[in-house]
């Protein structure tokens, strides 16, 4: 256990050695009672710690009392650092800070800081220390430190038929800091305190929730223009991906605070009692009523061809036209499962590949042969149609084949020159 | 460590002692301290005007008065002397900058006058600065704070300073040439530390140091009681500048600094404001403290000089979190005083296209489409899952020929900007829904917003 930051109270004598100050301290050590490190910031940590600090009556002959503040190998940020008396001893108890007549009639705290000043070449400070009685006074010195920072983690274990999970949220949190915290509140803004010895180059992970029985969506999403081409043999397939969806609202049981960003880990039961790894992503901060998308991977089972069926340019004026575009779907769910396919269309990038520059937002129409399979969505806005398509479980019979569904999208991209 | 020295010395010919180094005939008179020292530090240039006085004895005729600051950033040229007393009859002859003798000078006074008399040393330095920075204390419900704000003095000036009167100015001064490179350009260079001058001099203000502190030791029953409360600073303006004076005096020694307490308020009322700027904050609303350097806040005697804040909450426990902190520029009186916290997760912003057109094509002589129009709506949504209601500003930047319309009222901000302020209650959203019309091509006849009467609410 190496303490990095003291706190030195007592008499600083000034010496005089060559052509600077140099510095002798001698001085009680007054302890950590208390250790708080606030992970509330994303990108600060600040540390207080609570000391009980003996000081003198201030009187003419001794002064006020010199409070010395030093760290070594680690990057307190020297501007930031507070003195707070918070209370002062009697008996076994702590009062408040009283006000006081001051030597000038007006009042003043008991304990007052009354400066504080920084010596050359040492990452150190001296609080001057007003005291009008001999007392123990509990202080607060806070600051904010660099390498000590918090991370989150998710673990998400989905019940077999993939309709809920369990998701556990977990803090991480790393001390390089080069300060050894021992026994120290941790708290992340939000979620439970807790209590922890804080070794430096340790990294401890903390439970800050577990959420049961979470409903999940599992989606696959089909988007050419985002995945491409499947690969030469398959020239009009391409990959479908796989996503669980949370919503982060109590109804479905979250939505007690924003998930933060943090790799999550997820796991399904293999319903023998044991638990299979399906892939890790990153999950991105997801507000309150937002959804959290996992991709889990590349959907083998669900297949879909995605074929021009018609291409129609209709001249309104001049070199003004309408494309009208026929997109055939042929999916085929070789899943023993029913599932819903979404089909995202770039409406932008449809009409500059069959049209024109679409001159901003492509302006579109939906036509009357589009299939009444599809139901359709704009959660990214106009541009972005959200195709959904309701697809089978493969029959249960062997010798039955799998239902092709095929459904069309008709639209017409107006004004395009 | 005392670097600057005085040494007041007369000609006495035929008693000429020959120093190799100076290549003068000096007789030591006497080595006179400081009486007093005031500093007046700027900070908007590296300039400290420092005013020292100080007791010479004076015999009639001509004096000659040394003034050396060796390890020092003293401008030669800003080197003043002037008698407090007898001004009459003490008259400064000429002031001898010498090649020779490395930081120095030496003043040759004609005195009608023989005995003591004060005399002021004036000049500028380079080392002591100043800089502000500011905490503020929230209570747990963020509604009133405790504001201070800290002025803290840097002595890198190589000169020690003890029970100075200190000055500090808020503005900014214009300078033709640093001081630094004055005080660097005139004689040569200062020895080195380990050459036998540079011990010969440190042992010189050694000695003077020593002599000088044993004599200025006050007895205990002299010595005043130690501060009870954080020195005032008083505040008055100066033409076009501020001056912050610290009551008493202070010692800053050579190196280090001192923070003092200048500015305090306490429950302060701010108020918490969200704004969304995308060109200028990015893609989230961002949280802003706002509140006002006047009486009804707390504060208003002076301006707030450049400074780093801090902003904290108290979080009910005696603890605090931290908010965020931000460098705020100088703060005229009765200026608004604006802390930027950076995007909080509890208020979510999304926007959506939900309908484009384009309609009134023009055509040139080709037949090609050389101009239209584009009829877009947008929804702008905020949410709010904070339990207070929160103040919403909203600006968004139109480039082109754009007719503007939204049901919710809506004022231009600059010829291309948007701006509407509403509330989103707690736990609430409040969508903002604009027609947004943009003349392109040749039917762009502008490049600016018009704001057009309420949209039709949509039914």
């Amino acid at each position: 256990m190496m303490k990095r930051v003291t706190l030195l109270l007592g008499i600083a004598v000034l010496a005089w050695a060559q052509p600077a100050w140099a510095r002798i301290k001698l001085a009680a050590l007054p302890v950590r009672e208390r250790v708080e490190i606030q992970l509330d910031h994303g990108s600060y940590t600040l540390v207080e710690e609570e000391r009980i600090v003996p000081l003198l009556k201030s009187s003419a002959q001794a002064g006020n009392n010199m409070i010395d503040f030093s760290w070594s190998n680690t990057s307190v940020d020297k501007d930031s650092i507070q003195f707070r008396p918070i209370a002062i001893r009697e008996g076994d108890k702590f009062r408040p800070i009283k006000k006081i007549k001051g030597a000038s009639g007006s009042e003043v705290d008991e304990v007052n800081v009354i400066n504080v000043a920084y010596p050359p070449n040492e990452n150190a400070l001296v609080w001057e220390v007003f005291a009008s009685e001999g007392c123990a006074v509990k202080v607060r010195v806070s600051y904010l430190i660099s390498n000590l920072n918090r991370w989150f983690s998710y673990e998400a274990l989905a019940e077999k038929d993939e309709d809920r999970l369990t998701l556990k949220k977990h803090l991480i949190l790393r001390n390089y800091s080069g300060e050894d915290f021992g026994s120290a509140g941790v708290w992340a803004g939000f979620g439970p305190k807790f209590l922890k010895l804080v070794g430096q180059q340790e990294e401890i992970k903390m439970l800050v929730a577990s959420f049961a029985d979470v409903p999940i969506n599992k989606t696959f999403t089909f988007d050419w223009y985002a995945n491409g081409q499947l690969n030469p043999d398959k020239p009009k397939c391409s990959r479908v991906l796989m996503h669980y969806k949370l919503i982060n609202d109590e109804k479905h049981n979250l939505g007690k605070f924003p998930l933060q960003p943090g790799k999550a880990r997820i796991f399904i039961r293999d319903g023998r009692g044991g638990e299979a790894f399906l892939g890790e992503d990153v999950a991105q901060l997801t507000p309150l009523d937002g959804t959290m998308k996992l991709y889990l991977g590349e959907a083998r089972d669900v297949v879909c061809e995605r074929t021009l069926e018609s291409n129609d340019r209709h001249a309104v004026r001049g070199n003004l036209f309408n494309q009208e575009i026929v997109l055939k779907y042929e999916i085929e769910n070789f899943k023993d499962k029913a599932c819903t396919l979404d089909i995202v269309e770039q409406m932008n990038r449809l009409a500059a590949e069959y049209g024109a520059n679409p001159h901003g937002e492509a302006e579109w129409e939906l036509e009357a042969r589009t299939s009444k399979e599809i139901k359709l969505s704009f959660p990214d806005g106009r541009s972005l149609p959200v195709l959904s398509v309701q697809l089978p479980a493969r029959p249960k019979d062997k010798d039955a084949k799998v239902e092709k569904v095929v459904v069309k999208f008709h639209v017409t991209i107006k004004n395009l020159w | 460590m005392k670097r600057t020295m005085l040494i007041a010395s007369v000609v006495l010919a035929g008693l000429a002692v020959q120093i190799p180094t100076t290549g003068k005939n000096i007789d030591l008179v006497t080595l006179p301290g400081r009486d007093k020292v005031q500093l007046t530090i700027y900070n908007s240039e590296d300039i400290t005007l420092v005013k020292e006085s100080r007791s010479i004895t004076f015999k009639k005729g001509t004096n000659q008065i040394q003034f050396s600051w060796a390890g020092t950033l003293i401008d030669p040229t800003s080197v003043r002397f002037r008698p407090l007393e007898h001004a009459g009859d003490i008259d400064v002859a000429d002031t001898v900058i010498s090649g020779q003798k490395p930081q120095s000078l030496v003043w040759n006074i004609e005195s009608k006058f023989e005995g003591q008399a004060t005399v002021e040393v004036s000049y500028f330095t380079s080392g002591l600065t100043w800089q502000m920075d500011y905490t503020a204390v929230t209570d747990p419900d963020e509604t009133n704070m405790a504001f201070r704000g800290y002025v803290r003095v840097f002595n890198n000036s190589g000169e020690e300073y003890e029970n100075a009167e200190v000055r500090l100015i808020v503005g900014t001064i214009n300078l033709t040439e640093k001081i630094a490179q004055l005080a660097r350009r005139y004689g040569v260079q200062p020895p080195a530390p380990g050459e036998a001058k540079y011990r010969e001099m440190r042992n010189e203000a050694m000695d003077e140091s020593i002599s000088r502190a044993a004599g200025a030791l006050p007895s205990p029953a002299t010595q005043p009681p130690p501060p009870d409360k954080p020195k005032q600073i008083v505040k008055e303006g100066l033409s076009e500048y501020f001056m912050f004076a610290v009551e008493g005096s202070e010692t800053i020694r050579n190196g280090w600094s001192k923070r003092m307490q200048a500015v305090t308020a306490d429950n302060a009322k701010f108020d918490i404001v969200y704004r969304m700027r995308s060109h200028q904050y990015g893609p989230q609303p961002v949280r802003f403290f706002i509140w006002r350097n006047d009486s009804e806040h707390k504060l208003g005697d002076s301006p707030l000089p450049d400074g780093m804040i801090r902003v904290f909450r108290d979080n009910g426990s005696d603890g605090l979190a931290y908010l965020g902190q931000q460098l705020v520029r100088y703060v005229p009186i009765k200026a608004e005083i604006e802390v930027n916290l950076g995007v909080d997760n509890l208020v979510v912003y999304e926007s959506r296209i939900v309908s484009t057109k384009r309609l009134n094509f023009a055509f040139d002589q080709w037949n090609n489409v050389c101009g239209w129009d584009e009829q877009q709506q947008w929804i702008e949504q905020f949410r709010n899952y904070r339990t207070k209601p929160i103040a919403v500003e909203f600006r968004r930047v139109w480039a082109g020929d754009v007719e503007y319309q939204s049901e919710l009222p809506t004022t231009l901000y600059d010829f291309q900007t948007i701006e509407t302020k509403f509330q989103v209650k707690a736990r609430d959203k409040t969508e903002y829904p604009a027609d947004v019309l943009t003349h392109q091509g040749a039917n762009s006849k502008q490049a600016r917003v018009k704001l057009k009467g309420p949209a039709p609410k949509p039914e």
